[in-house]
């Protein structure tokens, strides 16, 4: 099964199963939680089903290209289900049949681990998903987001399709992934990982981020003061990926760093009030009577 | 008639290490639960899965036993009119307990004459009880976390799925979060079908397994390290089982099949400590050791998958866990590219805590710290002492190596790693140990480190980590303790229990304190001096916490802690001396305790000033100087012991004792407090110089002696 089969077979898996197969975000994001398609729309009472691919950049696993499991970019599989069905394990293992798993040749098992985002300000239970020993998905009943506590509780299903095709592939090396029948993965993004990775950890001009940050922070709270929580919340992320470059420049040390996710959290947490806020003051037009 | 009860509680995977817990829990309050419900039963068996916590009780009575209660009424006076006749008072009191006026009699008790009613109550069927009961007993079940999902109003540690309950053949009624308890249990998620009819508890066990499950965790166990040995026998090899390992993998599994992975034997090369901790940590694997114990190029994994899937499995683990020793030998040959003396510089960059300099200035007062120590500590030698001052130097340089700083390694392996460094370049043997044993004893029941010079470093950093936290105001409340402070604390006092160092406490914590660096604007520093009277605190709770734990009564600690303990090691030693004289040898704990009573409680009523002497020339009463004459002798020989160290304090114990007698003819004869007060006064300074002596065992006034 090619990358791209994989990622077509989960679409159409879980668009059959109520999602709509939404797009990656525009927005550089660390993960797929970080999207509106994730992060805003598990706030509040409103009912919510979305499948969609997420590029997801954290500068600091970048390693040149050249460690076969580690990216700077990479893919996630996102998967919300709000509320979770009572038996969305199965639906879960269902899909892993689909990709052509045959479970009862494999150890599939769910193990402890309880997800948590302080930037975000969001907590969650569940487990990493074991395929053979290796972590596949990560499977999380969201109790918190943005600081508010959510209710209906949503599902997040993460899968990571690289590591996911180069089992069902065999193949030791990202970069030996078939992407499609035609192309490897490994030829589509192999440059892309070893620019990215000079300019993050060498080249990226710490004093501009640096700059950037205040900006990016300031322009939430603009948004937030014109009851925008929509663009504040890009604002949120743009400061969140500036941070995440300022780290893997090693420009910032424990303090500033901590103080950062704790400036990036704040603005986060009240963007989650003011969306909240704006989705009550329209009817929250998805909830069904 | 008796019947047997089942009930197992299905959820989605719940943590490992919730399972035991949960199950003790479940255990007990099923059978407080029976016995508070009249419900005669048998033996009680707890089953645990991942995915499900179940009790099975033998013998369970179908219906409650039969009460007759007597409740207690009105006084017979307001109850009966002087004819005998019920009044208004006996009527209503009948009524609210809904017997006949002909159920009541008249009792004499001791307030006089009482009416008391009669109620029987027939027991109800078991079926009708036993509903209630295992809701309760479920709702209370505590986790170290809980979580919503959908129901509001409900938490627990996972989703629960299905409830099965039945008594003998019968369902029992009961709902709970949404879910209604059904005879239809679930088996192993790919070894097993989902709908498991249970006709009967007895038939429970036999129908899981024909579907992939070993309810019986003890059995998984067992079958998990026979699996483990039998795989390891055909490498020639025994496995390497860690007990919490084993714990933790018994209750990941439903159906534990064992496979045996290999990696390449040049891994090996790598610090074994970093390969047990790769296959362990994350993996949760056991190393293989070969017939020698050395560590083989294999590991274990437990699954949870048909045996018949072994080799697909065996192989999906090898490709996990292939490239993270991979990894760590990348971080390991990056790291031995710089000597470990050479990153010190390094440490100039990594701030340690907010406000109080970096980790090189923390090795710095390392440095400092183990040297003061080494001024104190008579038994430590000159080469100890510099061997010490150099591991401190170097202690905190593997933070700064690819291995340490990788957090799941670091997390289990600061100091071990550095150890090895240490070595590496060219260390001498003594410092790379002190370096790997720096965090030793890091939790309750690990050994102290095993040299001088690892002792003194492991007592200077948890002392600087306790200062600079005091300082910064991070002080442990309640159960939130996210430093480890009191664990620390804790670390320190195992040390001096076990090797008997002599320092004073509270100049180590000074010295400690003003070790650390001043911030140019410190104003929202927790201040020096409230900083070390807090600190002494926490030593004080940790101290009685160790004691207690000990098995020394509550009231012996706070005779310790009430005198002057800042010498740890001595005051453990009179601490656990009087805890052992009050078991072996209570009568002469006795005659210690009433021999230092009198004396105490007078002497402390009145102010004497410390510079007041006993003037013999205001003896009036032969029995004065007596006391005086004794007390001095044995005051002079308790003097003499206390100069040794450590001091028998067994034989201060009984010098003390001695004493009771003429103590007791003293209050027998003279009056201490009388009209002269020049000569009270007198009296009371003897009374004082004696009190002062025992003192230096305890402070006997804290003993709560029975009262026999």
């Amino acid at each position: 099964m090619t990358f791209q089969q994989l990622i077509i077979t989960l679409n159409e898996f879980w668009a059959g199963q109520g999602c709509h197969i939404s797009q990656p975000y525009d927005v550089e994001v660390g993960a797929g939680t970080m999207t509106p398609d994730t992060f805003l729309r598990s706030l509040g009472p409103e009912p919510w089903k979305v499948a969609y691919v997420q590029p997801s950049r954290r500068p600091t696993d970048g390693r040149y290209g050249e460690n076969p499991y580690r990216m700077q970019r990479y893919f996630q599989y996102q998967v919300i289900m709000k509320p979770a069905s009572a038996d969305i394990q199965d639906i879960y293992l269902d899909s892993l049949v689909a990709l052509g798993i045959d479970l009862a040749c494999h150890d599939i098992r769910f193990v402890e681990d309880d997800w948590e985002a302080p930037t975000l300000a969001a907590a969650g239970v569940g487990w990493e998903v074991w395929l053979d020993g290796m972590e596949i998905t990560q499977f999380t009943y969201f109790q918190q987001v943005g600081g508010l506590e959510c209710q209906p509780v949503p599902v997040e299903l993460t899968y990571g399709p690289e590591r996911l095709a180069m089992y069902l592939q065999g193949v030791d090396d990202y970069r030996q992934l078939d992407w499609s029948d035609q192309i490897k993965y490994g030829e589509i993004r192999y440059a892309e990982e070893k620019q990215f990775s000079d300019y993050n950890f060498e080249v990226a001009d710490t004093e501009m981020l640096g700059e950037l940050f205040g900006r990016y922070e300031r322009e939430t709270e603009a948004c937030l003061q014109a009851h925008l929580p929509l663009p504040a919340y890009d604002y949120v992320l743009k400061c969140s990926h500036t941070f995440n470059l300022l780290d893997a420049r090693g420009a910032l040390s424990v303090t500033e760093r901590n103080a950062m996710i704790m400036r990036v959290r704040r603005l986060a947490c009240r963007v989650a009030e003011a969306y909240v806020t704006d989705r009550e003051q329209l009817g929250f037009p998805l909830l069904e009577e | 008639m008796a019947a047997d009860l089942l009930y197992e509680i299905g959820v989605e995977e719940i943590p490992a290490n919730a399972v035991l817990p949960a199950l003790a829990q479940l255990e007990a309050f099923v059978g407080e639960g029976l016995d508070r419900l009249r419900l005669g039963y048998g033996q009680i068996a707890t089953y645990g899965t991942p995915r499900r916590l179940a009790i099975v009780v033998k013998d369970v009575d179908d219906c409650q036993e039969d009460v007759v209660e007597e409740i207690k009424g009105p006084p017979a006076h307001a109850a009966f009119d002087a004819q005998g006749n019920p009044a208004q008072a006996a009527a209503g009191f009948a009524r609210s307990r809904g017997v006949e006026l002909s159920d009541l009699e008249v009792r004499t008790v001791d307030e006089g004459e009482w009416v008391f009613a009669r109620v029987s109550r027939p027991g109800q069927p078991a079926t009708e009880v036993l509903p209630q009961l295992l809701k309760q007993a479920t709702e209370q079940l505590s986790f170290p976390k809980t979580m919503w999902w959908a129901e509001v109003g409900f938490r627990f540690a996972r989703p629960l799925r299905w409830l099965v309950a039945l008594l003998g053949e019968q369902l029992l009624d009961l709902e709970i979060a949404g879910v209604r308890a059904t005879q239809t249990t679930r088996g192993h998620r790919v070894l097993g079908t989902d709908s498991i009819e249970v006709d009967h508890p007895g038939r429970y066990m036999d129908l899981l397994e024909a579907n992939g499950v070993v309810a019986d965790h003890r059995r998984r166990r067992e079958m998990i390290v026979q699996q483990a040995t039998e795989l390891a026998a055909t490498r020639g090899g025994r496995p390497r089982i860690d007990p919490d390992v084993l714990t933790e993998v018994n209750f990941l599994v439903e159906y534990p099949t064992c496979v045996i992975g290999s990696f390449d034997a040049e891994y090996l090369q790598l610090p074994h400590e970093v390969i047990v901790t790769v296959l362990q940590g994350h993996q949760k694997a056991f190393a293989v050791e070969n017939e020698q114990g050395n560590l083989a190029p294999n590991f274990i994994a437990v699954t949870n998958a048909d045996s018949a899937a072994a080799d697909t499995v065996c192989s999906g683990w090898e490709k996990v866990i292939v490239p993270r020793l991979d990894d760590v030998q990348f971080y390991y040959e990056q790291d031995m590219g710089q000597p470990l003396a050479e990153r010190r510089e390094a440490l100039k960059r990594v701030t340690f805590m907010e406000k109080l300099g970096t980790l090189y200035d923390q090795s710095e007062r390392l440095v400092k710290l183990t040297s003061w120590l080494a001024e104190y500590l008579d038994e430590v030698s000159d080469s100890e002492a510099q061997t010490a001052r150099r591991a401190a130097e170097l202690a905190k340089c593997d933070q700064v190596t690819m291995m340490v700083r990788d957090g799941k390694l670091g997390e289990v392996l600061q100091g071990v790693i550095g150890g090895y460094y240490a070595r590496d370049s060219g260390e001498s043997q003594a410092v790379a140990t002190a370096i790997s044993e720096q965090y030793l004893p890091a939790q309750p029941g690990d050994s102290i480190p095993t040299t001088p010079a690892g002792r003194m470093l492991s007592l200077a950093d948890k002392m600087d980590h306790l200062a600079a936290c005091f300082r910064l105001g991070e002080i442990p409340r309640g159960s939130a303790d996210p430093y480890a402070l009191r664990r620390r604390a804790t670390g320190v006092i195992e040390i001096v229990r076990q090797t008997g160092y002599h320092f004073p406490l509270s100049a180590f914590i000074q010295q400690s304190l003003e070790s650390l660096p001043v911030p140019p604007d410190d104003s929202s520093l927790v201040p020096t001096s409230q900083a070390a009277s807090r600190l002494q605190d926490l030593f004080a709770e940790r101290l009685q916490a160790v004691w207690e734990q000990g098995g020394v009564d509550y009231d012996i600690c706070r005779a310790v802690l009430a005198t002057d303990w800042d010498d740890i090691a001595e005051a453990n030693a009179r601490g656990q001396l009087l805890a052992q004289l009050r078991n072996s040898q209570p009568e002469l704990f006795i005659r210690l305790v009433t021999a230092a009573e009198r004396p105490a409680r007078i002497a402390r009523s009145e102010n004497i000033p410390e510079a007041a002497e006993v003037d013999t020339s205001l003896f009036e009463h032969p029995m004065e100087s007596r006391l005086l004459e004794e007390f001095a002798g044995i005051r002079d020989e308790v003097e003499t012991l206390l100069e040794d160290k450590p001091p028998d304090w067994a034989q201060v114990a009984a010098l003390l004792a001695g004493l009771l007698p003429v103590i007791h003819q003293y209050f027998e004869d003279v009056m201490v407090m009388i009209e002269d007060e020049a000569l009270s006064r007198n009296r009371l300074t003897l009374l004082r110089d004696i009190d002062e002596l025992f003192l230096r065992l305890a402070d006997f006034l804290e003993i709560v002696q029975s009262s026999e």
